[in-house]
């Protein structure tokens, strides 16, 4: 059965645009050009994944508060930011908030549909059991490439898409560095520096968060970054 | 010219006050003049219409001789000796009267005191010749000698020579001629004194041997057998009269005249006949009154000199106004002495018997009482105003001083607003109510407008990419699906060219939002400390692998180089500089980057051969979408250096560039962690 793609945005030529892509790719796509509307239609049937612009016309913040809402129904629900909105700020509150990604409109379509089949990858892959094969593991870190998640220390981390494929570009040869263009092409996206720093501080973060003395990822200054297997 | 200057100049204009006062001062000693003058006047007229009872005293000249063949006979207030020094005569040598001599200038004088007429005579002559002995006895008057002869009609009409000649210096005998022969006179006695270059005669002769007409005759023999040339004191062939006061005119003068006045009475020649009265000295000593008489010097009238106010020393009066009178006007002048700034007001009257002028009344008075007033006043007002001067000028220059202080404060209040960029701090004399105040507000302004715009433009680029984002996708996303559209070769270039042209626009809008980024993530960036050499050291490894036709060079100077802030953006900030060195630099040439440390800061330098800055860019280099290249590089937004500069003072330092030796040199210093 195909799957129900949801998206919320106020620019019908983007949210047409988008939603061809998406039936090209076999996805059924129903498109709402407000918040209200949107939570009506979701309030007798659920999509199995939604696209939210953050600005809903005079709604400045509406697809944070439909994020907020849809998270608390279903907590599975993969949801994913697309906005215009590039500041660093609205991206950590839009994660903050449950989406499993937070792009730019400067994506471009086959990137897109890249990330929602990966997350509805990732979505089965929940469901079966845990394949050895698709399993990396390097030191405290262990990687399934199948459900795209990762542990340390046998603790999940919490990555982002943009985070996992990160992580994983890293990891899998460990003391080579990795470039920013290489970073780039592993996550799927078109990002400046700025973008990759952040990421990578964020990554550092969480996994700060689960070991303190965690140093795995090394900046390479002027070059990229590396992995250290501890 | 500066304010002050400018003020000063203008406080010259209270000159004008002293100026003023002077002009004022002049008008009145006129106007007082002029009364003095139509007084005088009025009194000269009295006495010249009361002259004319006096008719036959005064003297009239027949027309068998002219004016100058007369001899003119001053009064001696004592007796002279006959020694042939004219010093003992009470007369000033201006009294000398001179004649044209063969050899020079001969200068005569004949006085008469106590019944007696003395006679002094000084001739110059190249070389005296004596007479002899034989020639005295011969004709007495010594025909081939040097002589003076003094050549008279006697009582009994009978025209008579006294000649003096000398068979040696000292006393010498005088000889009479007459028609009836020649002899020695007894009664009179010469005196002949050689001088360099000539020789003095100076005789005494009892007043009844002479006639009424006198003349002088020199004769200056160059050879003992010549006659020599003759000098004589009348062109004609007799003498004139002997001019001389006369004594009852003297009297009626001396009735007539009152204090500090002088009575002069001419006849019709202007021979003086009689003279009365003093003009006071003027009552003010010269040198005393210094600084005062010296600025009145400059400012009154100068007039005519005061000597000749004084009766003429060879008898016979002849200034203008004199000279008008005996035409018949009536004529007024002053005068004023140089010395002691006394004015002198004359007035001459003729005295008119019918249509006939037999004389003229000189009257003349000195002007103490109005100089002294005004004089008093004068230094007063000199006084006063230049005290009045000297205030206003320093209170004009200290308003200016202040005046310029506080503008000189505001401006360069405005220029460091400009350079530090705090466009909102209060300026000085921001309260005051005056022009400056307002200029203070208005500069306020000015500034803030200036900081508005500085904000708008530093957000416009994040603004607009921010806006053009949204329209961008909708482009690319058209064209990307576009793609999935059959199309013929044509419109696959079509969209292939469309999609690079959205690619760019993307890197521009991305590149136009990246100052604000920077700013985000320095706002919540954590600083770590990291060693700044090491990330220098690998950041010039990663950039000899990027522009592999460049060479780059890292030099350090510093020993331990502990930093604390974020090494990324410190990076990208480098990445900025790079990139310009690369821009301006050519194949080849090699880019330094150096660390130095300067007291607690760390400096980066990056160095680039290649075309100078020009100086007009340098102050605004670092600022939001200015850039110094030419073209259309549509790369380059003039973003770049405004980051760097972001990064830079995000980490407590600064950013500047400079010129160097055929290159380019920016430099960033950061705070030095401390130990």
């Amino acid at each position: 059965m195909a799957k129900r793609i949801a998206i919320v945005e106020d620019e019908a030529a983007i949210r047409e645009n988008y939603a061809a892509a998406f039936s090209r790719e076999g996805y059924v796509v129903d498109g709402y050009d407000a918040r209200q509307p949107a939570l009506d239609a979701f309030e007798s049937r659920l999509p199995d994944l939604v696209v939210i612009d953050v600005n809903l016309k005079d709604d400045v913040e509406g697809g944070f508060e439909l994020c907020r809402v849809l998270r608390a129904r279903a907590a599975d629900l993969p949801i994913i930011f697309l906005t215009a909105r590039d500041s660093e700020f609205d991206a950590v509150s839009g994660l903050r908030l449950g989406a499993d990604d937070y792009l730019t409109k400067d994506i471009s379509l086959p990137h897109l549909m890249a990330r929602v089949a990966a997350l509805f990858r990732r979505l089965d892959a929940m469901q079966k059991p845990h394949g050895a094969e698709s399993r990396i593991t390097r030191g405290d870190l262990s990687i399934d490439t199948e459900r795209m998640t990762v542990h340390w220390q046998d603790r999940p981390v919490g990555l982002t898409l943009t985070e996992f494929w990160l992580v994983h570009a890293l990891a899998r040869y460990p003391g080579h560095v990795k470039n920013r263009q290489q970073l780039m092409d592993a996550a799927q996206a078109v990002l400046d520096d700025n973008t990759i720093t952040s990421h990578v501080k964020r990554i550092r973060r969480k996994f700060h968060a689960i070991d303190e003395r965690f140093d795995s990822i090394e900046t390479v200054y002027g070059m990229g970054y590396r992995w250290i297997s501890g | 010219m500066n304010l002050r200057r400018q003020l000063l100049l203008v406080s010259l204009l209270t000159l004008m006050l002293p100026w003023a006062g002077c002009e004022f001062i002049r008008e009145t000693e006129i106007a007082l003049r002029a009364g003095q003058e139509q007084m005088l006047a009025g009194t000269a007229k009295a006495i010249a219409g009361s002259m004319v009872q006096y008719r036959d005293k005064f003297p009239v000249r027949d027309s068998s001789y002219g004016v100058g063949d007369q001899l003119y006979i001053h009064q001696l207030d004592s007796q002279p000796e006959i020694d042939g020094y004219f010093d003992d005569w009470t007369l000033p040598t201006a009294s000398l009267r001179s004649l044209r001599g063969s050899d020079g200038l001969i200068r005569f004088a004949v006085a008469s005191y106590a019944q007696a007429t003395y006679l002094y005579v000084e001739v110059i002559d190249r070389d005296v010749i004596y007479a002899t002995p034989q020639s005295l006895l011969v004709d007495g008057a010594s025909r081939y000698a040097d002589r003076v002869t003094l050549v008279s009609n006697s009582p009994s009409k009978f025209s008579e020579a006294f000649t003096f000649a000398a068979e040696a210096p000292g006393r010498i005998i005088c000889y009479r001629q007459s028609p009836f022969g020649f002899e020695a006179q007894a009664t009179i006695t010469a005196f002949w004194q050689d001088i360099p270059r000539g020789y003095r005669v100076e005789a005494r002769i009892p007043s009844g041997q002479l006639g009424p007409r006198l003349g002088l005759i020199v004769q200056n023999t160059a050879d003992p057998l010549q006659t020599g040339t003759r000098s004589s004191s009348f062109s004609g062939r007799v003498p004139g009269s002997a001019m001389s006061e006369i004594a009852e005119l003297e009297q009626v003068a001396g009735e007539l005249v009152g204090p500090d006045m002088r009575l002069i009475l001419t006849d019709a020649d202007g021979w003086r006949v009689a003279a009365a009265g003093e003009l006071g000295s003027g009552g003010r000593d010269p040198s005393g009154t210094g600084f005062a008489r010296r600025i009145y010097d400059l400012l009154v009238e100068r007039g005519k000199e005061a000597a000749f106010a004084e009766p003429d020393p060879l008898g016979r009066e002849q200034q203008p106004y004199v000279s008008a009178a005996l035409e018949g006007r009536e004529r007024g002048t002053w005068f004023r002495s140089v010395d002691t700034g006394t004015a002198i007001v004359a007035v001459a009257a003729p005295i008119v018997e019918g249509v006939e002028v037999i004389g003229a009344v000189v009257l003349q008075r000195g002007t103490d009482a109005i100089l002294s007033q005004r004089n008093e006043g004068l230094s007063r007002l000199i006084n006063v105003t230049l005290v009045t001067t000297l205030v206003v000028a320093g209170a004009l220059l200290g308003y200016a001083t202040w005046l310029s202080r506080r503008i000189r404060a505001l401006s360069i209040a405005a220029e460091d607003a400009l350079e530090t960029e705090d466009l909102r701090s209060a300026l000085p004399s921001a309260l005051a109510e005056d022009e400056i105040g307002d200029l203070s507000r208005s500069f306020s302004w000015v500034l803030q407008q200036l900081g508005e715009y500085n904000e708008y433009l530093r957000s416009l680029a994040s603004k607009l990419s921010h806006e053009l984002r949204t329209p961008l996708a909708i482009v690319t996303s058209s064209l990307e699906n576009l793609e999935h559209e059959e199309l013929n070769e044509a419109s696959l270039g079509y969209t292939a060219r469309a999609r690079e042209g959205a690619d760019r626009l993307r890197r521009i809008l991305s590149a136009m939002s990246e100052a604000s980024r920077v700013e985000e993530l320095m706002k919540h960036a954590e600083p770590e400390q990291f060693d700044l050499q090491a990330v220098l050291d690998s950041t010039t490894k990663a950039y000899r692998d990027v522009y592999k036709d460049r060479t780059f060079a890292f030099t350090s100077s510093v020993a331990s180089a502990q930093a604390s802030g974020s090494p990324e953006l410190l990076i990208q900030m480098l990445d900025k500089l790079v990139d310009n060195a690369v821009d301006f630099s050519e194949d080849g040439d090699t880019i330094t980057l150096a660390l130095q440390e300067e007291d607690n800061a760390l400096l980066i330098a990056v160095t680039n051969p290649g075309p100078e800055l020009p100086e007009r860019m340098r102050s605004q280099l670092f600022d939001s979408m200015v850039s110094m290249r030419s073209g259309n590089d549509s790369r380059h937004l003039g973003l770049g250096l405004y980051v760097a500069r972001l990064i830079a003072e995000g980490h407590g330092g600064h950013i500047s560039a400079d010129n160097v030796d055929g290159g380019v040199c920016f430099t960033v210093a950061i705070p030095r962690m401390p130990h």
